[in-house]
């Protein structure tokens, strides 16, 4: 076979996409954790705002959590199921150069969208800040990823949809659904825009996409990812491929209903806010169905862990999934909601997730695509454990820092005196958090440090190689037509 | 047997852990021997330590009042935290020797209650902080005793449990999930007695 014949009917996966995807994503990660610690330590020193409209709180937190989720998250989910569904679909990619597109889109919509937060431009929705015209572009950019992605497993060569793909392709689905029409409004300039919806429509609206967002973006996504590279690195199949299914539908299906818990107490009708707490608790079971089957999966692969620096990273994320979907369902429980919400407790409980699921399952994923992606060993191991001791020590800090902090602020804006009046002013209650507040930075600073420091480790491993050319099976068999 | 797993370890696992782990393993102690013997007593220190520091300094959650309660509440929360250390230490040794197996770890409840015993050591030591509640000064002598503990956990499960690094690894931090798992059910009970109205005069 000619060269040219390879070029311009190339048969290996398209690979170099995954590349720049990863790429992007440790650069939206280093910069989204950079904003997350200069905005925890505004809020021990708020001198460090320097009078700047654009290094305030309420502008750079938002610039945090949207670089965090969409831009470090979002672009390590493209990448990753990118590689995967082509493996496990034994087919090059469907449309790569719309993929293309769908790259440079979405870092397109990613960068600006930045800068017109830093410039004070809003929506008002908590993770869907952006303008409409940015929501315009993301749904394009979206349905084209929908393509590639449906478009792949419908030329595939292997008749079963491996799990991955079912969660992958929920992500897709659920995150186009709720996008699109919590995102429906009125412009009237081209840099403002009013919701369709108002008063409690638009606050259940905004929370079935806020709490969805989470559950099909930061979970379900993400599980996708643990169910493909997990196995992979442990070099065995999944403890139990009938549990994965079980739970892929029984958390697709009781997800939906959870949002309205983030409304407890407020005014929506009282049996919307119950349902949203009973299927809340039952999201328990799915969620620990895949916890169990993750680290039985991993139990049985225990030498890897000898020669492998990266399944320390899954291994404790699937602790930390453990604790933050208890945690989550605990919360949404009337009786302790009541006390909890608004408290930096549901600060710890989203860093539980986001830090300590999250962020180390693409960690570990990375210690192990990168090396394969460039055939280079990874630069440097040790490194990685360094990596993973201060992400231990920095996601312990932060948790324990924010229990602390919510259980004493719950407890102080609640405290009455002998006269039935609130004990505590506001700035004393705040005063009061200053000392949990350096904590927290003491722990997110440690995060960033290991987050950084896996920058350069990937990027010296990427430095040393180039995207290497895989072949699928089938094709290969059949002599690469 | 018991009598080389006494009180006077205590130095020796703060400054030499290692040598406490290898000491266990080849003993093999008995599982009623540390409990009664060691670690109940271990136990009771912080809710006494908290019960004293409660009376006399009061609840001071950084704000200028400290918040104090009557003599038979306070004994009733520090016999509950009691009951709440005895539960933590149990379930979790109990756990740990039920994950054994798939860790191909000792199985002797002996070992896993000398275990839990020694990784909570640093934690009991630390809660002498409880006689002055102030809640950040707790926090931090409580959470480098915390870390030490993790760390002690990783190191001297393997020895203790007499199984391989690696599988020890995987064992931590299986307890770990498990631990916050229940420390985080122990905030979600205490908020929902205090929201019940039993615990501090809250606005619910």
């Amino acid at each position: 076979m000619s060269a040219t014949t390879i070029s311009s009917h190339p048969t290996h996966y398209e690979d170099r996409i995954v590349t720049a995807f990863t790429m992007c994503s440790i650069i939206w990660a280093v910069l989204g954790m950079a904003a997350g610690v200069y905005v925890a330590a505004e809020l021990v020193w708020p001198a460090l705002n320097f009078e700047q409209p654009w290094l305030s709180f309420g502008r750079l937190r938002t610039v945090h959590t949207n670089v965090v989720i969409f831009g470090f998250g979002v672009s390590a989910l493209m990448g990753t199921s990118i590689y995967s569904v082509q493996r496990t679909c034994h087919v090059r990619l469907f449309a790569p150069e719309l993929a293309w597109f769908v790259f440079w889109g979405w870092q397109i919509v990613l960068i600006l969208g930045g800068l017109s937060l830093l410039a004070g431009y809003n929506a008002g929705k908590e993770y869907a800040e952006l303008e409409w015209p940015f929501d315009i572009a993301i749904t394009v950019v979206w349905v084209c990823y929908a393509v590639i992605f449906f478009g792949t497993i419908a030329k595939r060569k292997i008749a079963p949809i491996y799990v991955s793909n079912w969660f992958y392709g929920a992500f897709i689905i659920v995150i186009a659904m709720v996008h699109v029409v919590n995102s429906l409004a009125l412009p009237v300039s081209l840099t403002k825009s009013y919701s369709l919806f108002a008063g409690a429509q638009d606050a259940l609206v905004q929370w079935w996409y806020g709490h969805n967002a989470v559950g099909f973006l930061l979970t379900g996504g993400f599980l996708g990812m643990m169910y493909y590279f997990l196995p992979k690195q442990a070099e065995r199949p999944i403890w139990s491929y009938r549990l994965s299914v079980v739970a892929f539908w029984a958390f697709t299906y009781s997800y939906i209903w959870a949002g309205p818990h983030h409304l407890l107490y407020n005014s929506i009708p009282e049996w919307v806010q119950s349902l949203a707490m009973a299927m809340s608790l039952i999201l328990l079971a799915p969620s620990w169905a895949t916890m169990i089957n993750g680290i039985m999966t991993v139990s049985g692969a225990w030498k890897k862990l000898r020669t492998d620096p990266a399944l320390k990273f899954i291994v404790l994320s699937l602790a930390f999934y453990g604790l933050a979907t208890f945690e989550g369902p605990m919360m949404s429980i009337k009786t302790v909601n009541v006390f909890s919400h608004f408290t930096e407790w549901t600060i710890g409980h989203v860093h539980s997730g986001a830090l300590g699921w999250n962020a180390l399952i693409v960690f570990g994923t990375y210690y192990f695509l990168v090396p394969r992606l460039m055939g280079q060993p990874l630069h440097s191991r040790a490194m990685a454990n360094v990596h993973f001791w201060l992400a231990l020590a920095g996601v312990m800090l932060y948790v324990l820092a924010m229990w602390g902090a919510g259980i004493s602020q719950g407890l102080l804006w609640l405290s009455l005196d002998d006269f039935g009046e609130v004990r505590y002013s506001f700035i004393e209650v705040m005063e009061a958090m200053a000392p949990y507040y350096l904590l927290r930075l003491v722990g997110g600073l440690l995060f960033f440090t290991g987050a950084v420091l896996m920058a350069v480790n990937l990027f010296m491993t990427m430095f040393n190689g180039q995207t290497v050319r895989v072949t699928p099976p089938i094709a290969a068999k059949s002599g690469g037509h | 047997m018991a009598s080389s797993f006494s009180i006077a370890l205590m130095p020796r696992v703060l400054l030499r852990p290692k040598a406490v782990f290898s000491q266990l393993a080849k003993d093999s102690p008995s599982a009623t021997g540390v409990f009664f013997g060691f670690a109940l007593w271990l136990g009771i220190l912080p809710p006494v330590f908290a019960y004293i520091g409660a009376m006399n300094f009061g609840w001071r959650l950084g704000v200028v009042e400290p918040l104090f309660f009557p003599w038979y509440i306070t004994l009733g929360i520090s016999t509950a935290y009691f009951g709440a250390l005895s539960f933590g230490f149990l379930s979790a040794a109990f756990i740990a020797r039920w994950m054994a197996s798939t860790y191909r770890a000792d199985v002797s409840l002996g070992a896993h209650f000398a275990l839990i015993t020694v990784v909570g050591a640093p934690l009991t030591m630390g809660s002498v902080m409880h006689l002055y509640p102030h809640v950040f000064l707790n926090i931090v002598v409580l959470v480098p005793a915390l870390i030490w503990s993790m760390y002690l956990l990783y190191t001297g499960l393997p020895v203790v449990l007499k199984t391989d690094t690696e599988r020890g690894m995987l064992m931590a931090s299986a307890i770990i999930g498990y631990l916050l798992v229940a420390l985080v059910t122990l905030l979600g009970i205490t908020v929902m007695l205090w929201s019940y109205g039993i615990g501090p005069r809250i606005g619910i």
